[in-house]
């Protein structure tokens, strides 16, 4: 496989999903089959390229110098890469069976299988101008997603958005400029293109720069005090939530930091000095801050919104540890959480879709009317707070080898963070699925009795999902080999 | 092939998880099921338990960490006093059950519940044992909130926050020793890297005293004790028996674990974190008396008492000497086989009279007269009355502590369990004179008007002998007499710690 192919798989969603409202489609099922073989298409063209691993670059175009748009698959790409293909598929299946209720489909679909090709670009670009772009253009393509029920609230909750991301961007447009004059290159080296002859004096300066840039990517990934968008973007359609606020937008968030912080800056500038205090100390606050939110929210879906506030923190805190064993623990948990929170979230989308009930004090009882649903929630609830033999667990160790070996004092408060943070998110999880199983003595099952477990286009992503969180969590060792070797290339 | 030491684990999870995915049956057919896997896996449990060391990797959960079994002598002793208590209780809530409802649910986890802690015990490494113990908090919250009162559900919640809590503490300090420790296999005497240990005092200190903190929650420690006067009174009687004879006994498990087969008891000895554990056992012994003193409802005071005596162990386990970690052994066992026996008393009562508070209870010695004997036999044992069983363990704990070179706590701990001992027959014994010898019915001409009053006054007093059945009697004696028995003749047990312990200072 080529490497002009990346730019195939980044311009084939967007292409093809601009075209989703143009075309006259007989019927809905015919809409669902075209948008399905997209998505497919473009997952099996993703996974080809990640087994073949074309080593060269494609610049798609140039503008000036050496600024372009151009492409490159390397080892983080491909796990970011890697969990868009396999998520994607399964939530737009997913998102077939829920968006009967939401109407205005065409349009839905249409920016749903053009946020792919956008989230593929980032996780491809192979410079930081690439990322940039593709990073600002999220923004812009998701905003309709948000929006999309057209009610005051959804628009607040988009402007908020809209604002918030707009803001983080142009921290980091700054970030791409200082990397641009002082670093030896744009493109991403693993370890750092800043040059230091070039910098000279001007390090304090640097270090700076890095916070805010550091602070402009994490708006997506909702660091505290950046994070309030993300549980108000709650109100989109459940697919939206599912997988671009847990999965692809905030991941790319995260994604993008790692990205500056390993690739562009450097560890070695960054390691031991005030910078990293601050980015340690914010995501260390943002951990235990976005439990405590999620223990407070009644709503289901704000209250999920609020842990992955939480979790994405433990990413960002993996990165700024600023070690290779830091960096594989981040990017463990980066996959591991896709594949928890996205079911959690389809797990809410399915009682929402099914009973219209949004409020956690709703569900009492559920339980027993929709055993699926809320068993693969609670093993998932279990997978978040970190149950060995599930892949939260796996994630959370190798976070805490990296904070432990990192020997910086604040490392270790991070992993008090981390076990307070699982004890709280054991007490949000485990008190829904306690409700829903344990109504109590006196429960009327009558006042429930619409409710039940949706078909098998909303159980299968689940059961995969399930099956997916017992492999990673019993049997990570290939998926954290994989990990090691990319962090290995650091030193 | 030692492979098969792990049926006794898988045999009662699997036979649980069918039972609880099953469609309803008959009683009679569940009961001989449930009874069978359970009798054939503490069989399987004490062979595999009393054939030798043995050890088994399952698998590599990550590349340097095994999720791997090594059966030793801490083991042996734990499995076997398990597997009795698990077996006796398990009859005896054959017939219990019935008045709860549910039984095919309280038995599969009653057996999946079994298998997992039969894995604790033979777990060989720390992590194996973490993974086990959490397992063991999940799968045993659903007995307490059996009967699905609001009341229950929030006892539940508390059990799984709390555990969960100390669990976390524990995995904090695991984090620390998988950095410094030449491996997490329990090896007698300790596997701290001396380099890296010295480097990293401070933190390590931190770590261990988290980690005997959180499991110390299991045990019903201060400050994390609460759970256990809440989770007892609504669980079923045989899941309270077996919640404090057994469940908590995981925290004491763990503790000796950590302390004497990872850190070393060197590491800690004369630190601030001994002084500290002392500190935290002592007062919750003292403390745990005196609540079960004041407390009028019976599972309620035994449960106080659980957290008491639970402490003594610690006490003994932090003296650091072979003699107090004699004494705890031995009232680790003692104590499961005392602690079950009072909890399925306590379940007869409420099974055959509906009496849950201790003041109801006067005169029921007439009614049940070889049940009291029971619940005196083992109350006698913890209070430690020579010869009932208590008083052997006592000795060793209050003889370790006074030769231990612990300073002030010498002589303090001794003080502490005389007082605390001195409550304890405080809060039992007034159960078998009050039974046999209820006095003069006072009141009486008061009441006399009021006949709604009399009946439930009265009642016990004017009703006929009736023991319970003998499917409830039988193992309610049998752990009763081993109270007895265990205290004239200990000196087996006493060798065999003796021996086991020989390898650890």
């Amino acid at each position: 496989m080529s490497a002009n192919m990346m730019v195939v798989v980044v311009l084939l969603p967007i292409i093809f999903g601009v075209l989703v409202p143009l075309i006259p489609f007989k019927t809905r099922r015919h809409m669902t089959w075209y948008v399905e073989g997209i998505v497919l298409l473009t997952s099996l063209l993703v996974w080809a390229l990640l087994i073949s691993r074309p080593d060269g670059s494609f610049t798609l175009f140039r503008f000036t110098g050496n600024l372009s748009v151009s492409f490159r698959l390397d080892g983080l790409g491909t796990v970011f890469a890697g969990i868009l293909s396999s998520l994607w598929p399964l939530a737009t299946l997913y998102s077939f069976e829920y968006m009967k209720h939401e109407g205005h489909e065409k349009y839905f679909f249409m920016f749903y299988v053009i946020t792919y090709g956008v989230t593929l670009g980032i996780a491809l670009a192979e410079d930081i101008l690439t990322m940039y772009f593709f990073y600002e253009m999220l923004s812009l393509v998701t905003l309709p997603l948000i929006m999309h029920t057209l009610t005051r609230e959804a628009i607040l909750a988009s402007r908020t958005y809209l604002y918030y991301s707009l803001g983080g961007a142009a921290f980091a447009f700054i970030g791409m400029i200082f990397i641009l004059t002082y670093g030896t290159t744009s493109v991403f080296v693993p370890g750092g293109v800043i040059d230091a002859a070039a910098l000279g004096d001007r390090q304090g300066l640097m270090l700076l720069i890095y916070v805010l840039c550091f602070c402009g990517f994490s708006v997506k990934a909702a660091m505290f005090p950046f994070s309030s968008w993300l549980p108000k973007a709650g109100v989109a359609p459940t697919p939206v939530t599912a997988l671009l606020h847990a999965v692809a937008v905030v991941k790319a968030g995260a994604f993008t930091v790692i990205r500056v912080t390993y690739y562009s800056f450097g560890t070695e500038l960054l390691r031991g000095t005030w910078a990293q205090m601050v980015v340690l100390g914010l995501t260390i606050f943002t951990i235990v801050y976005g439990c405590s939110r999620a223990l407070k929210e009644t709503h289901l879906k704000r209250r999920l919104a609020w842990s992955t506030v939480s979790n994405l923190s433990y990413i960002l805190f993996g990165a700024a540890l600023m070690t290779p064993l830091g960096l594989v623990g981040a990017l463990s948990h980066m996959v591991f959480h896709a594949v928890m929170k996205i079911c959690s979230f389809f797990c809410a989308g399915a009682v929402i879709y099914k009973t219209g009930r949004n409020y956690i004090h709703e569900l009492r009882g559920f339980g027993w009317k929709m055993p699926k649903v809320f068993t693969i929630f609670t093993i998932s609830g279990m997978a978040l707070m970190g149950v060995p033999g599930l892949c939260g667990f796996i994630s959370k160790w190798n976070l805490a080898k990296a904070a432990v070996s990192s020997e910086n004092p604040l490392g270790y408060l991070g992993l008090a963070a981390l076990l307070v943070s699982a004890l709280l998110t054991a007490i949000y999880m485990m008190t829904i699925s306690i409700r829903a199983f344990f109504p109590g003595k006196d429960f009327d099952y009558d006042t429930i009795s619409d409710v039940e477990d949706p078909n098998w286009m909303m159980i299968l992503p689940l059961v995969i999902f399930v099956i997916a969180m017992f492999v990673f969590g019993l049997h990570p060792e290939p998926v954290i080999a994989a990990l090691e070797s990319i962090a290995a290339a650091m030193n | 092939m030692n492979g098969w030491i792990l049926l006794p684990v898988f045999l009662p999870v699997i036979a649980g998880i069918f039972l609880l995915l099953m469609s309803q049956c008959e009683r009679r057919r569940l009961h001989q099921a449930a009874g069978a896997v359970l009798v054939i896996s503490a069989v399987l449990a004490v062979a595999a338990a009393w054939t030798g060391d043995k050890s088994v990797t399952l698998f590599y959960l990550m590349k340097d960490i095994p999720v791997y079994f090594h059966i030793d002598g801490i083991s042996r002793l734990f499995v076997t006093f398990t597997s009795i208590v698990w077996v006796c209780v398990g009859i005896y809530a054959f017939v219990y059950m019935e008045h709860e409802g549910g039984e095919k649910r309280f038995f599969g986890l009653y057996l999946i519940v079994y298998g997992v802690i039969v894995a604790l015990d033979f777990a060989g490494n720390l992590v194996t044992m973490y993974i086990f113990y959490e397992l063991m908090t999940l799968t045993s919250a659903p007995l307490v909130l059996h009967n699905g009162s609001r009341e229950a559900v929030m006892a539940a919640l508390k059990y799984l926050f709390y555990s969960l809590c100390g669990a976390y503490m524990g995995l904090f300090g695991i984090y620390f020793l998988y950095q410094n420790c030449d491996t997490l296999a329990f090896t007698p005497g300790g596997t701290l890297n001396p380099v890296l240990a010295q480097d990293h005092r401070t933190i390590l200190l931190i770590a261990v005293f988290a980690m005997l903190a959180g499991f110390g929650a299991k045990a019903g420690m201060l400050p994390l004790h609460s759970w256990l006067p809440a989770a007892h009174p609504v669980a079923p009687s045989p899941a309270s028996a077996v919640f404090s004879g057994i469940v908590v006994k995981a925290g004491v498990l763990a503790a000796i674990r950590t302390v004497y087969y990872v850190v070393g008891s060197d590491f800690i000895r004369g630190t601030w974190v001994q002084t500290a554990w002392m500190v935290l056992a002592l007062v919750t012994v003292f403390m745990g008396s005196m609540l079960a003193y004041r407390e009028p409802v019976f599972k309620k005071r035994l449960a106080y008492s659980t957290v008491s005596q639970i402490s003594y162990i610690l006490f003994g386990l932090s003296l650091l000497t072979p003699m107090g970690i004699t004494g705890a052994l031995l009232h680790t066992v003692f104590h499961a086989f005392i602690k079950s026996a009072l909890f399925l008393t306590a379940g007869v009562f409420i099974f055959e009279c509906g009496k849950t508070r201790v003041s109801e209870l006067t005169g029921i010695g007439k009614r049940m007269p070889k049940t009291v004997w029971c619940y005196t036999f083992a109350s006698l044992a913890l209070i430690g009355i020579p010869p009932a069983c208590g008083f052997v363990s006592k000795w060793y704990l209050a003889e370790g502590a006074l030769n231990a070179d612990v300073g002030v706590f010498g002589w303090l701990g001794p003080v502490v369990l005389l007082l605390s001992a001195l409550l304890t027959a405080g809060y039992l014994l007034p159960v078998t004179m009050k039974g046999f010898f209820p006095g003069k019915r006072d009141g009486e001409k008061t009441s006399a008007g009021n006949s709604e009053m009399k009946s439930s006054a009265v009642d016990i007093r004017d009703a006929q002998k009736k023991e319970p059945s003998m499917m409830m009697l039988i193992p309610l004696g049998i752990l009763a007499s081993l109270t007895i028995i265990l205290g004239v003749l200990p000196n087996p047990l006493i060798d065999y710690i003796s021996q086991l312990i020989s390898g650890l200072m």
